[in-house]
């Protein structure tokens, strides 16, 4: 196995070993619940507010803010870091492997839940599987976002969690709505966009530009690589004699 | 020390390193390069580290070549800082830290020479001993990772327990798991952050026993300990740490000696202790003779001179030696009195 591999493997590992994956599984199949509710209401036509509210607004954030400050900010916490650290590997390798391992098990939880979700409310009709296939797609992306920076978070401030709680509640959940401008720093309003342009439907009277969107996720997943890459290369052991 | 003959009278001692008197902020000991490298393998030039107003460590000086190195200090001294400081982990605030030849900070290939058994960090619990060693190598980019794991595992003596989950590990066993982590790419730097915690003391002969071969195959071994009697069985060198700044350094045995205004004092045991008693008070270095219980006390402030008198001065009276014991040459005491100085 490579070394990027190898990374990975124990990342994968050490993720499903703590307690807080039953948290994030929790978490994914509360929208397929609410779904579930609403079809046996006799579903909806409503889907991108739908799953805007349950998803894009709440459970993405949170799972991703979950799995992203796990992946390095709880080894970094619990000192198993150092092992990975004294090792003869690029940190930009070792940010690579965690910020894939945070975003692809972001999409793998969340994506299925948005599909089952959006068939659940509007049913599995031509129309309304495109709409929730677009959906999903952009929560994919979104969801990448999200995961990586809050994997850059992780590898910043050993405060990740309250840090990353405090963007998405009250930075995108209250100041997006109030002031316009704080939205091209929303990664809510940005998966909203990429969901507008993907499902041709309205996702919200807030969202973004599909293609400011995608620039401001590709801007955030950048960043988030750079700053891992540069936490990582200056790290330093927090403690002392 | 124990034997008929002192074994200075025959074999003597080395002469002291280059632990200047009296314990200067910075001496430099012997500082053989790896093999086959032109540069010293650990080099620390006038390295200090503080967090905001506290200084950890205090414009230190050393170069270390092959051999076992025992960094020795009392708990909360600056061994921890500067071992983290030497494998990469912290950065100097000021000074030069290099291993083998490389800047330790910022440069990961340091790692390809360097094995780290850190004290306080955690190792995955969820991983089994094998498993963790066998991730090491992967991490080490090793093509036949699964054999240096093995190899590994087996050279600190886990076999037995390879593939139960370190979590469910004696503190012991998992130093040992540490160990096999930072041996399995055959490193020719060693650096052990109290490698002997928590191991029984079969454990600790096979672990010393372990890293005097590994020395003597020419690698670079640093350890720290606040425990004496751990570096003066393993250590050909010592480094005294204390309060953040280098108390001194070299073997120890040759910075007791440096200690002039300080006496030795040896037990004899002979067949007629008076005579001898007489006859050693007559040297200008011996100043003291007391005789206790049937031991013969002697004190002096020349120690290589006294191992050199003794056998003489005992073969012209004709008296036989039964026994010839330096009784304050522990590190205890030699570390002792540097702290107070």
């Amino acid at each position: 196995m490579t070394a990027v591999g190898a990374i990975v493997g124990t990342t994968l590992r050490g993720m499903f070993g703590r307690r807080r994956v039953l948290l994030m599984l929790l978490l994914a199949a509360l929208p397929v619940l609410v779904g579930l509710l609403i079809r046996l209401a006799g579903g909806s036509r409503d889907t991108p507010e739908i799953l805007d509210a349950l998803v894009v607004r709440t459970v993405l954030p949170l799972v991703a803010l979950i799995i992203g400050t796990s992946v390095i900010g709880s080894e970094i916490e619990d000192g198993t870091a150092v092992f990975l650290l004294v090792k003869p590997i690029p940190r930009w390798r070792t940010a690579l492997a965690k910020m894939a391992v945070a975003a692809g098990l972001t999409a793998v939880l969340m994506v299925p839940p948005v599909v089952l979700t959006g068939v659940l409310v509007s049913g599995a009709t031509g129309e309304s599987l495109g709409i929730t296939f677009g959906f999903a797609l952009a929560v994919m992306v979104g969801g990448t976002a999200y995961a990586c920076g809050f994997t850059a978070l992780g590898a910043l401030t050993s405060r990740a969690l309250i840090v990353g709680l405090a963007y998405t509640l009250l930075w995108e959940g209250v100041l997006a709505d109030l002031l316009e401008g704080t939205r091209f720093l929303s990664v809510r309003q940005a998966t909203l966009g990429l969901a507008a342009a993907w499902t041709g439907e309205d996702t919200g009277t807030a969202a973004l530009d599909p293609t400011i969107s995608a620039v401001m996720l590709a801007v955030v997943i950048g960043a988030s690589f750079s700053i891992t890459s540069l936490a990582l290369a200056r790290f330093q052991i927090r403690s002392a004699d | 020390m124990t034997s008929e003959m002192p074994p200075e009278a025959s074999t003597p001692m080395p002469e002291p390193g280059s632990a200047a008197p009296p314990f200067p902020a910075a001496v430099t000991v012997p500082d053989a390069p790896l093999p086959d490298a032109p540069f010293p393998a650990i080099e620390l030039e006038h390295v200090s580290r503080w967090y905001g107003n506290v200084v950890a460590v205090n414009d230190i000086t050393f170069a270390l070549g092959p051999g076992v190195t025992g960094l020795l200090g009392p708990n909360g001294a600056g061994k921890s800082t500067l071992l983290h400081m030497l494998s990469g982990l912290l950065a100097p605030s000021a000074g030069r830290v290099r291993v083998a030849g490389r800047p330790a900070f910022g440069d990961p290939t340091i790692y390809r020479d360097v094995g780290l058994v850190p004290e306080r960090e955690a190792v995955p619990g969820y991983l089994s001993g094998f498993e963790f060693a066998l991730l090491n190598a992967e991490l080490q980019g090793l093509t036949d990772a699964r054999a240096a794991a093995e190899r590994a595992i087996a050279t600190v003596d886990l076999v037995d327990a390879a593939h139960r989950p370190i979590r469910t590990y004696s503190k012991g066993m998992r130093q040992r798991a540490k160990l096999a982590g930072a041996l399995v790419h055959d490193p020719r730097i060693l650096l052990l952050d109290e490698p002997f915690n928590g191991m029984d003391p079969r454990q600790r002969i096979h672990m010393m026993s372990l890293l005097r071969e590994m020395a003597a195959e020419g690698r670079v071994i640093l350890f720290s300990s606040h425990i004496l009697e751990e570096v003066e069985r393993l250590a050909d060198a010592v480094l005294v740490v204390y309060a953040g700044r280098l108390a001194a350094s070299g073997d120890f045995r040759s910075i007791r000696r440096l200690m002039t205004d300080r006496p030795h004092r040896f037990t004899i045991r002979s067949s007629d202790d008076r005579t001898l008693a007489s006859r050693l008070l007559a040297d200008p270095a011996i100043f003291g003779a007391e005789l206790v219980d049937g031991v013969l006390s002697i004190r002096t402030n020349d120690y290589a001179g006294f191992t050199r008198l003794i056998a003489p001065a005992a073969r012209a009276a004709g008296i036989r030696l039964l026994e010839v014991t330096p009784t304050d040459d522990s590190l205890e005491s030699v570390f002792s009195y540097l702290v107070r100085r």
